[in-house]
């Protein structure tokens, strides 16, 4: 009998715990954010720089600035080892325990997915998601983050085969949504060109070797191989190709890999390695938004090493802190979304003015570069996927 | 496929079999002394493998010195933990060994993350990258070096084996623990000495494939493959698990040259499962008799 | 007594979802989940010492056959479409078990381990029929036209679910095939001399391990409403060998129990991140020193009082 009371007494005493407010994760003083991402697992490195290194850097100026409106930011974040089932039960108790206002940048296209009809039927925004799989595109709720993968693709087969005249592409891929989520546009694309891939082998995520993988695509006679991998096997491939000393291709890496990272692991193998750049090079470039990046890294966080992904979560804070100032005092989910939508030209410093439009992709853009002597180089201007 | 070709994806799945062989005579040594296997094989190999890369970097030590500094950190860990955790549970079961091992992998993994972050790190290597060609075949370096390294450290293993007391300590306690005590052989002794010698060889396997692979807490899965080479070779004896690993790295090359992706990365689990069903002894291990 | 513990908790668990924030409707519905999870994993380890590395697997067997059987024939009541699941992850358990037999111990238990990944790795490659790495969305369930599409509607679903199959399991001790398994757990050499066909029960405890687990399949399909390759791997087969040796070994209480410490620590550990795996490692290391048999076998002396 004890135990009954005890547990209904438990019970009441949670249910009592759910207090009711005007608009949920924002007080006088306090804006909660937060997200569910990787600290755990395959990706567990960019999560944690999505987040600590690239968000809460961002946030953390703010809030010494006197944060947003006479409000501070807090963040939360929860660990889903990109685990669908585990982003679900994270996004759920940020929104229903945590009460938070909105759902900055979580990782990985099966855990986001997994959460966008929760969020949507609750009217939560998801505000720049790091995935580029189309499944996030048209939702009312959500600003997408990443140049979205069919995009990049568009951008990549259109320069290399319009300006540079390749006819002969192949694609070295990694075998799950991110790897497959390019093959299919990679097609489309060349189709429209009057091409197809004549080559396109799979790597395992996690795998030891890529010497297979390499050596079909050299018999293949590929003129361009698209490396479409995290920069673990991605500096791999570049290795394996320079053991067999297969020079005359060229290769090329997705936006999410083109990054120092993936450089600095491969060596002088990445020497000559072309690349679709989604972000300026955040350790040299003089744009005013990544020399402040660099700034409140040294100041707030100076182990942090600059990074692509860092920098995203960096742009993520910067983009939602615009937003909630233009939607003045009484911040609401829907005033917003409205301010965010309403978005035209905004300089970040960063990228090219950010304008959000209707279809809510506010980034469409990237750039041509080429690794030269350990850097890379940019060898064009933004490049459109319009 | 060029014979060219064919030589090249052999030899770079010789490489990684050296790798999964040397894991696997990790498993059977301490299998061989203690009837348990240890789960924790691979990520001790992963935190042995941080911890010469962390002194490398601090104090930009020679290869060979963090190799021995790899190698020193795994003889330290292994006797920590068979002192203070598998010691304790001596009289326990197999598989209370094997959860325990489960438990101290995923504490290792963690704790390396949390350490030196879940980031891949570049490793530098002892050998090069430049092909070297030989007529129409073009071979790396690096590839032929890890199987001379660890070639050289199986013929090691064999000489401490059969012509070292240790050794033949060690030999008398996997063929019968009661008749090596009543030998006078320290059982325990030989116990903890299975752990160090097996994480010893973990440590420098891990210095070997590190700079091919890089460095990452994601490297101790490697374990799987490891065991999964004892078992084609027969769990428990030696050259089989040399063999083993050298077939399971030559056939996990071989399946993406000629198997669609849809397949290829299940043979070496199907491999495991086939082996189990259809020889459980393996290519060259003998069936236990069971004993009441 | 036991009427009265066995009524309060009945009460109890039927008056949760008024009582509970959201949040916690979903938690406990997550419990109920791994609990019939872990009554499976234990009619195999903890009855017929086989452990298995792979349940992760059966779990996903049973979740892709309930979200495809729902998306393909919605006209099926959704309980029956949990028992095919389960049906389907017996058949499949029992193909692999078969020939497993023969192998003790160790074998076994990497080969289920090899098990889980396969199975992982054909729902990636099998994407025409799973949407492979992208993740499959689970419509509602539906029983007598009304749609389970909320969170106490599919808790009341696995509440539902999950009496039954424990009530199953406790029987099943009273049985002939429960007292084999018993006398399997005491002593595999003993039963054998008593006219135990090992080989019969060990194969008989696969098929109702992945039963159970296909079952449980389904349910974890609907609860969480999306399904991955990647929720499927080995972490998530050792967290339920975690609960059962929290819980204990051979007892059905000690799996809820477990499945329910295990799944409320996973969530409040959520914010520690990286910590997270540390702490459930030293959590099996303990166990297995310190408190072997678990919480049933360390709550015992309080339950005679």
């Amino acid at each position: 009998m004890r135990l009954v009371v005890s547990l209904v007494s438990v019970l009441l005493l949670l249910a009592g715990s759910a207090p009711v407010r005007a608009e949920q994760g924002v007080t006088d003083t306090e804006i909660v954010l937060g997200c569910s991402n990787s600290f755990t697992g395959p990706l567990a490195f960019t999560g944690e720089q999505l987040t600590k290194f690239g968000i809460d850097l961002y946030f953390k100026g703010v809030n010494d600035a006197g944060g947003i409106h006479g409000r501070k930011v807090r963040t939360v974040y929860y660990d889903d080892g990109y685990k669908p089932q585990e982003a679900v039960a994270n996004t759920k108790k940020l929104v229903d325990q945590d009460k938070v206002f909105a759902i900055l940048s979580p990782q990985g296209t099966a855990p986001v997915a997994a959460t966008l009809e929760y969020l949507e039927q609750n009217r939560v925004p998801l505000l720049f998601p790091y995935q580029g799989s189309p499944v996030t595109r048209g939702k009312k709720y959500v600003v997408n983050g990443m140049v979205l993968y069919d995009r990049q693709a568009k951008m990549m087969i259109d320069y290399l085969v319009l300006q540079r005249k390749f006819k002969k592409f192949a694609t070295i891929y990694q075998d799950d949504e991110y790897g497959k989520a390019f093959l299919v546009p990679f097609e489309q694309n060349l189709a429209r060109h009057g091409l197809k891939l004549v080559g396109a082998e799979s790597v395992k995520r996690g795998a030891t070797d890529v010497s297979a993988q390499i050596a079909k695509l050299q018999a293949a006679k590929a003129e361009v191989t698209f490396v479409v991998l995290t920069p673990g096997p991605g500096a791999q491939a570049l290795k394996e190709r320079q053991k067999i000393g297969w020079t005359d291709t060229l290769m090329v890496s997705s936006g999410p890999l083109t990054d120092e990272r993936f450089l600095g692991l491969a060596g002088e193998a990445a020497e000559g390695v072309e690349g679709l750049s989604l972000w300026p090079d955040p350790l040299t470039s003089d744009l005013p938004g990544l020399r402040a990046y660099r700034e409140a890294l040294k100041t707030f966080a100076p182990k942090g090493e600059p990074n692509r992904y860092a920098l995203h979560g960096y742009f993520a804070a910067m983009m939602f802190t615009e937003g909630a100032k233009r939607a003045g005092k009484t911040l609401t989910r829907e005033s917003l979304m409205t301010a965010l939508t309403s978005m035209k030209g905004f300089d970040t410093g960063i990228l090219p003015p950010i304008t959000i439009g209707a279809d809510r992709e506010p980034l469409t853009q990237g750039f041509w570069v080429r690794m030269e002597k350990g850097r890379f180089r940019q060898l064009t201007d933004w490049l459109k996927s319009e | 496929m060029s014979t060219a070709t064919l030589v090249h994806v052999v030899v770079s799945g010789l490489a990684t079999g050296s790798i999964y062989a040397l894991m696997a005579l990790a498993l059977v040594i301490i299998y061989n002394a203690t009837r348990t296997l240890n789960f924790a094989q691979g990520d001790m190999l992963m935190v042995s493998t941080f911890a010469g890369w962390a002194a490398h970097r601090a104090w930009e030590l020679p290869l060979i010195v963090t190799m021995l500094v790899a190698v020193a950190a795994a003889a330290l860990l292994a006797l920590v933990i068979e002192r203070v955790i598998i010691r304790r549970s001596i009289a326990a079961t197999h598989w209370d060994v094997l959860i325990i091992t489960v438990g101290l992998s995923l504490m290792l993994r963690s704790a390396a993350g949390l350490v030196w972050t879940h980031e891949d790190q570049a490793f530098p290597s002892f050998f090069g990258d430049r092909p070297i060609t030989l007529g129409p075949v073009k071979l790396a370096p690096v590839s032929l070096g890890i199987i001379g390294g660890s070639l050289a450290l199986m013929l090691c293993l064999y000489g401490l084996f059969t012509h070292t007391r240790v050794g033949r300590a060690m030999r008398a306690v996997a063929q019968n623990q009661r008749g090596a005590r009543l030998m006078g052989i320290s059982v325990e002794r030989v116990y903890s000495l299975s752990w160090v010698l097996a994480a010893a060889v973990g440590a420098i396997a891990g210095v070997l494939v590190a700079p091919v692979t890089f460095l990452s807490t994601k490297m101790g899965i490697v374990v799987i493959n490891g065991f999964t080479a004892a078992v084609i070779g027969g769990f428990g004896s030696m050259p089989g698990a040399v063999a083993g690993g050298m077939l399971l790295g030559v056939i996990e090359n071989l399946a993406p040259l000629y198997l669609p992706s849809g397949i290829r990365y299940s043979v070496p689990f199907l491999i495991l499962v086939a082996i189990l069903l259809v020889r459980p002894a393996g290519l060259f291990g003998r069936i236990e008799q069971r004993k009441v | 007594m036991r009427r009265w513990a066995l009524g309060a908790l009945g009460a109890g668990v039927l008056a949760w979802p008024w009582v509970a924030p959201r949040y916690f409707v979903f938690l406990a519905s997550l419990i109920l989940v791994n609990a019939v999870v872990a009554i499976g994993l234990n009619l195999l380890s903890g009855y017929t010492n086989q452990l298995s590395f792979g349940h992760a697997g059966f779990l996903a067997i049973g979740a892709y056959a309930a979200a495809l059987l729902t998306i393909h024939a919605p006209a099926i009541p959704v309980v029956v479409t949990l028992l095919l699941g389960g049906a389907i992850t017996a058949v499949v358990g029992l193909a692999f078990g078969v020939p497993c037999l023969r192998l003790g111990g160790l074998y076994l238990s990497m080969a289920t381990l090899a098990f889980g990944f396969v199975v992982a790795e054909v729902i990636l490659n099998l994407d025409a029929l799973t949407r492979g790495a992208d993740g499959l969305r689970v419509p509602a369930g539906r029983i007598a036209g009304w749609a389970l599409s909320t969170d106490t509607a599919r808790y009341y679903l696995a509440a539902a679910v999950t009496a039954v199959l424990v009530a199953g399991a406790v029987n099943l001790t009273r049985t002939r095939v429960g007292r084999a398994f018993l006398a399997i757990r005491e002593s595999e050499v003993a039963a054998q001399a008593s006219g135990v066909s090992l080989a019969a029960y060990r194969t008989a405890a696969f098929g109702v391990s992945a039963f159970y687990t296909g079952v449980a399949g389904g349910l974890f399909a609907f609860v969480v409403g999306y399904l991955s390759p990647d929720a499927f791997d080995v972490f998530l087969s050792v967290d339920f060998v975690v609960m059962i040796i929290l819980g204990g070994l051979g007892s059905v209480p000690g799996s809820i129990m477990g499945a329910a410490v295990v799944t409320v620590l996973h969530d409040w550990l959520a914010a520690f991140q990286n910590f997270r795996p540390l702490i459930f490692g030293a959590i099996l290391i303990a166990c297995m020193l310190f408190m072997p048999g678990g919480m049933a076998r360390a709550l015992r002396p309080l339950g005679r009082r």
